[in-house]
């Protein structure tokens, strides 16, 4: 493991010291930089991402790479995939975020009408900061960008226009990963879309993929994931975007009761308005991580990765 | 005289091995059985009388010895060449009828002081069958001297005779030494409120008929695999009737057990936890003894009569459940209820009436078919047939003597 | 986008479905699919005296069922409050549910069940209900094991409720477990689940496939044992149930009703709710769409996969074959929700069932010919045994009729099912017992019933299995004869075309090595110009017989 680890970070560093041709020269001091018309963040133009030579490639990737890759990685467990039943054209699917693997996690347990028809909405400034970066997210999981803070009038349009066409939207509300393995405060993006969009979010909660490829690491760890897809949710009549988050984040968390206790907890506790907050215990560091060991559902044992002979 | 006559030839011996395995009774054409002209046997000693067999029947042992299927524990019991047949009805010189009671003991042997056994009237359990004044023989029928009764005529000591009844025919009179088998078998199972019965041939009939008239009030299941055999077993007492693979499950509803099944979840009925009193087993086969010990209970016993040879079992429920494992071989003398000894062949005569066992006598042949008689009574069952006889009444030998 | 729209409204995804229609042969028809058990036939039925009556298409589901679900509950029919004003905090709530044998085959995820107990399940938990238990109303058929549960009613309600022994089957020999409630003035006992008697409030979840489902008949018969049940699973009874499918001539679901009463004057709350679904067993596209076309309509693409099905079953071993139809789940459509007091919800859920069943037919016939296909409600994951053979053919499918039987009094039956000697040692124990020992001795349901009945019904073993296993209870085979008794007192003759001869032997009929040795046969007994009717019964429907 350490012999690779040593490679990959002399690789690295091979890149990162190697010196023009191989990278761009660096402006020189004193100099003006060109004016020029930015094609990064939420500009990034990534239409040729959904043509069909793209989308085929995608799909490989998806199901000859992605998928095996996270059937060892993450031996997801998929649960309420059936309240997807009723569901008709474009979603918006809201989930919590942990990991890097989250996205690729989403790409194959997402059910299949929407699967192949979904864009994932990606941090502007991390993602689409570079054009090789870009094309990558934009070719791999389908990204387009959008802004963490607040969506901006250009990525609202397109998502719309996106929806209008038929594409389904994937997007972390929390606007990033999870630091610590606790949740952030959703933000208002996905709720506003889906608004703007008129049409019905999904909440779904991730569990375990923090385990994985934590923020900060490199190597991913083979580790048991859940996923659990929640009923679909449509704003009310004259709902604003805030209310309509603050109602998702709740659905995220039932769900994620759901995972670690069971659906009848988690029923009772979300009519009562007790569901345990996604974002932990507004406490020191130490006893939100000794409060995160909880969190895993007691009742599972680890599934085999061997057949049984 | 005429007569089939068994020799000791080895490849014969082979060739109706193979035969028979083939198509049961089929030794007959191609073993060491012939039909041959020989001079009447002399008489072994000045007791002893000639007899000319009016009806002989064939037995399954005669059978298994035909197709090459006799156990070795035999060999040094029987003396060649001999002429086969046990089950006679016929004249003496007086022209009185008898039946045979082919057990050659100490008597027939001119052995004095006789073996416990007989001295007590137990001829079967006889410890001399290979001493004496005769070559070696357990029965007329296996011993070279006496000759069988599948000839004209053969030698007889007056202690194996009895008298026949004029109101009994052949047919009736020549089952009365299965019967005593059956008598006899029966008897040990005395007392058991369940019986199961395996095998309803001529040995499981006869048995379920003795049963009966001993336990009326038992409650009687029996295994018969041919229609005419279920209804032969439920006319001569069987309370149940059922074929062989069905007897553990009816053996369980009849005796209110429960089913115990070899691999959890498969639910085959392997054994019972409880189960009958006795089995009477007139097959003698591995599956019937297997059988057998799945379903007597613990503490039960299982009676054998049917010859049973080289069978592979499991004894563990032997031991765990403590089951008897008894013989049941021929006949001698029985205690009555009051206490008084009598015959098993009075016994079985009185039964051969009572019940019409003549009634299962179901074709006679003549010697000269010998070979179609061997392969009906080999496929008796098939062939909607219980017990098949040379008959002898007819044969112009038999007066020329 | 769902919530405000109209739960009665129906998809409209399709084109109107067709109603059922009695098909008039002649020399110009093609052969008519027949089922044959796990195989298939096609077969020329004489002309000129022969009609195939076929299944009205399947009627469009409900667009937004959850909605519907939500509606129904809120909106309740008959004398009864809505669900959510029925719940507080500190109640018994007890929801009892339909088993195995519903519907079948079984349908596709999610089943109507889970949508329904979760709907349930939701207005409970917003009304802080802690005691709750969830009852599989199996009566006495076999236990439902995990995966079966878990498709009813789905993980999420599993994982919650069965780890804590909140959700189980029905057990009717549980000596503390159950409770007689009384007797009806016709001396009937009543016997009940004691939780269920003992709850604030039974809500029970129905999927009426049939007309003889659903009202009293679900808790009455689904929530009682032996006790109760001999008194309307009776040869008399079923002999008075002309037809046990319709309720109005059925002594079967008189006495259930008469029960129903005593129950619910014990004071036992009953919120019932009742669904429909369309006939759509074989699905509109896919693998299977072909059994349910008119064999004219079939087009290349239908013809060519009925003969590659056809041709690949048949070189298969039944084993596997089993195995793939056991796996096929039907992509059933619930047609109406309606809950609230049992009689007026049952009364608009016979109404619905008739709307997708029903088939006109003048008249009867001398000959009537029937595919028997591999399943009936008694052998999901099964084996499809010669009893079993018995009551789908004269128990349900003979009793698919309103007003007179599609057949004469003392004409023939013939139908088409392999009918192998094969039984399904766990599931029916004591059918193999019944196979071996009863129907040896006798055919005659009457003298089945006075000399064998009770030793069946009270043996050790099959209790023990019943109870502890997943046998169906010792007294059922009894119950599947007397299903068929009041045909086997109706015809004249019962021919089974393919079936195994000492099976069909055993059973008191006659078996016929193609349908034309059939008709042969049957020409004995009813005249060589007979008249005959096919029913091409799956899908299923009722045949109005005037």
């Amino acid at each position: 493991m350490s012999l690779i680890t040593r490679s990959l970070g002399r690789a690295r560093a091979l890149i990162t010291h190697s010196g023009f041709p191989y990278r761009s020269a660096p402006t020189p001091n004193g100099v003006a930089p060109a004016p020029q018309r930015s094609r990064l963040g939420s500009d990034f133009d990534t239409a040729w991402a959904r043509r069909y030579p793209a989308r085929l490639t995608r799909a490989a990737l998806v199901e000859g790479i992605m998928r095996p890759t996270m059937t060892i990685l993450a031996d997801p467990r998929v649960y309420g995939q059936d309240r997807l039943e009723q569901l008709d054209g474009p979603v918006i699917f809201a989930a919590n975020h942990h990991s890097h693997a989250d996205t690729p996690l989403m790409l194959t347990t997402i059910p299949d009408p929407w699967r192949h028809r979904m864009v994932v909405g990606a941090a502007a400034d991390y993602f689409f900061g570079t054009r090789i970066g870009g094309t990558i997210a934009a070719l791999t999981i389908g990204a387009i960008p959008i802004e963490r803070t607040k969506v901006g009038r250009r990525s609202a349009d397109m998502t719309r226009e996106l929806i209008d066409d038929g594409w389904s939207l994937l997007i972390f509300p929390e606007g990033g990963r999870s630091p610590d393995g606790w949740g952030q405060p959703f933000r208002g993006g996905a709720a506003y879309l889906a608004i703007r969009c008129d049409v019905p979010v999904v909440p779904i909660h991730i569990q375990g993929t923090g385990r994985i490829l934590r923020k900060g690491r490199i190597l991913p760890q083979p580790s048991s994931t859940t996923v659990t897809f929640g009923d679909p949710l449509v704003a009310h009549d004259g709902e604003n975007a805030r209310r309509f988050a603050e109602r998702l984040e709740a659905a995220v968390a039932a769900l994620a009761d759901e995972a670690t206790t069971d659906w009848w907890q988690a029923r009772k506790r979300a009519h009562a308005g007790t569901s345990p907050d996604l974002t932990g215990p507004q406490a020191g560091a130490w006893r939100r991580i000794w409060a995160l060991g909880k969190n895993d559902r007691q009742t599972q044992t680890r599934r085999r990765r061997w057949p049984n002979f | 005289m005429k007569a089939l006559q068994f020799k000791r030839n080895i490849g014969r011996y082979a060739a109706a091995r193979i035969a028979g395995s083939f198509t049961p009774g089929r030794g007959s054409s191609v073993g060491p059985l012939k039909l041959a002209d020989l001079d009447a046997p002399e008489m072994p000693g000045p007791d002893w009388v000639q007899v000319r067999p009016r009806l002989s029947g064939i037995c399954g042992s005669d059978l298994a010895t035909i197709d090459g299927r006799s156990a070795r524990y035999f060999e040094p019991l029987v003396s060649f060449p001999f002429v086969p047949g046990h089950e006679v009805v016929g004249d003496l010189a007086d022209g009185s009828r008898v039946v045979l009671e082919p057990v050659l003991g100490c008597v027939s042997r001119n052995l004095d002081p006789t073996c416990p056994a007989c001295a007590a009237g137990h001829l079967g359990n006889c410890q001399h069958t290979t001493f004496g004044d005769l070559e070696p023989g357990i029965q007329t029928g296996s011993c070279h001297d006496t000759g069988g009764g599948w000839a004209t005529a053969f030698a007889a000591h007056p202690s194996q005779l009895h008298p026949v009844a004029d109101t009994l025919s052949d047919e009736a009179a020549v089952m009365i030494e299965p019967t005593a088998c059956g008598v006899h078998a029966a008897l040990k199972a005395q007392g058991a409120a369940t019986i199961a019965v395996l095998g309803a041939g001529t040995l499981g009939l006869v048995t379920i008929a003795a049963l009966r008239a001993q336990n009326p009030d038992a409650q009687i299941l029996a295994t018969a695999r041919y229609p005419h055999q279920r209804r032969l077993a439920a006319q001569l007492g069987a309370d149940h009737v059922v074929a062989p693979p069905e007897i553990r499950r009816a053996a369980r509803r009849h005796t209110g057990s429960r089913a115990i099944s070899l691999h959890t979840d498969d639910g085959a009925v392997d054994r019972l936890s409880g189960g009958v009193d006795a089995v009477v087993d007139c097959v003698g086969s591995s599956e019937s003894i297997t059988d057998g010990l799945a379903i007597t209970r613990p503490g039960g016993r299982i009676v054998l009569v049917g010859m049973p040879s080289q069978v592979s079992l499991e004894l563990t429920p032997l031991w765990h459940r403590e089951i008897q494992l008894i013989g049941a071989y021929t006949y001698g003398t029985e205690t009555s209820a009051d206490g008084t000894p009598v015959r098993t062949f009075d016994l079985a005569a009185d039964l051969v009436a009572s019940a019409d066992l003549g009634q299962l006598v179901s074709a006679v042949y003549p010697l000269n078919r010998y070979q179609d008689a061997l392969e009906h009574a080999a496929g008796a069952g098939r062939r909607g047939a219980v017990k098949i006889a040379f008959d002898l009444r007819s044969e112009k030998e038999r007066d020329q003597l | 986008m769902s919530s405000n729209a109209d739960p009665y409204k129906t998809s409209n995804k399709h084109l109107a479905p067709r109603p059922g229609f009695v098909l008039d042969v002649d020399r110009t028809s093609p052969p008519i699919l027949f089922h044959h058990g796990d195989q298939f036939k096609l077969e020329k039925l004489p002309a000129g005296r022969s009609r195939v009556i076929y299944p009205p298409e399947p009627l469009e589901g409900l667009a937004d069922p959850e909605g519907a679900i939500r509606h129904a509950l809120a909106n309740p029919i008959g004398d009864s409050e809505p669900l959510a004003a029925l719940l507080r905090p500190d109640m018994k709530l007890t929801i009892a549910f339909d088993d195995i044998s519903l519907p079948l085959p079984p349908m596709r995820r999610p089943d109507i069940r889970q949508r329904i107990i979760e709907a349930v399940l939701d207005l409970a938990a917003e009304a802080g209900v802690d005691d709750v238990h969830l009852i599989a109303a199996l009566a006495i058929h076999r236990r439902m094991t995990e995966d079966e549960l878990r498709h009813a009613v789905g993980d999420r309600v599993y994982d919650a409720f069965a780890p804590s022994g909140r959700l189980y089957n029905h057990d009717a020999e549980d000596p503390d477990g159950m409770v007689v409630l009384g007797e009806t003035p016709h001396g009937e006992d009543v016997q009940f689940s004691r939780r269920a008697a003992e709850s604030d409030l039974v809500v029970y979840v129905n999927i009426n496939i049939v007309s003889m489902d659903g009202g009293h008949k679900s808790t009455a018969t689904g929530l009682s044992g032996y006790t109760s049940l001999r008194h309307h699973h009776n040869v008399h009874t079923m002999r008075n149930s002309t037809s046990f499918m319709d309720r109005e001539n059925s002594a079967l679901h008189a006495s259930n009703w008469r029960m129903g009463e005593v129950i619910r004057d014990a004071g036992v709350k009953i919120f019932q709710i009742e669904t429909t679904i369309n006939n759509n067993t074989f699905g509109r596209t896919g693998p299977l769409s072909v059994l349910q076309k008119r064999e004219w309509e079939w087009n290349a693409k239908d013809r060519a996969s009925f003969i590659a099905m056809q041709k690949g079953l048949e070189v298969l071993p039944s084993k596997a074959r089993r195995k793939i139809f056991s796996s096929w789940q039907a992509p059933y459509e619930m047609t109406s929700i309606q809950a609230g007091e049992v009689e007026a919800v049952h009364e608009i859920t016979t109404a619905n069932v008739f709307k997708q069943q029903s088939v006109a037919v003048e008249g009867q016939t001398d000959i009537l010919t029937m595919g028997l296909p591999y399943i009936c409600p008694y052998n999901v994951n099964s084996i499809m045994n010669p009893i079993l053979v018995m009551c789908l053919g004269l128990g349900y499918f003979f009793n698919m009729y309103r007003g007179k039987p599609l057949v004469r009094e003392g004409g023939v039956l013939i139908m088409s099912h392999p009918t192998p000697w094969e039984f399904h040692p766990v599931h029916h124990p004591s059918y193999i017992d019944f196979f071996e020992e009863v129907l040896a001795d006798t055919t005659d349901p009457i003298e089945i019933e006075r000399k064998y009945e009770k030793k069946y019904a009270e043996d050790e073993w099959y209790i023990h299995l019943y109870r502890n296993s997943y046998a169906y209870h010792g007294v059922h085979p009894f119950y599947m004869w007397y299903w068929g008794s009041h045909a086997l007192q109706h015809l004249g003759r019962v021919i089974v075309v393919g079936g195994d001869p000492a099976a069909v032997q055993r059973m008191g009929f006659q078996s016929a090595s193609t349908l034309q040795d059939a008709l042969e046969m049957a020409s004995d007994v009813v005249g060589p110009q007979a008249t005959i009717t096919h029913v091409k019964n799956p899908p299923i429907f009722m045949s109005d017989v005037t």
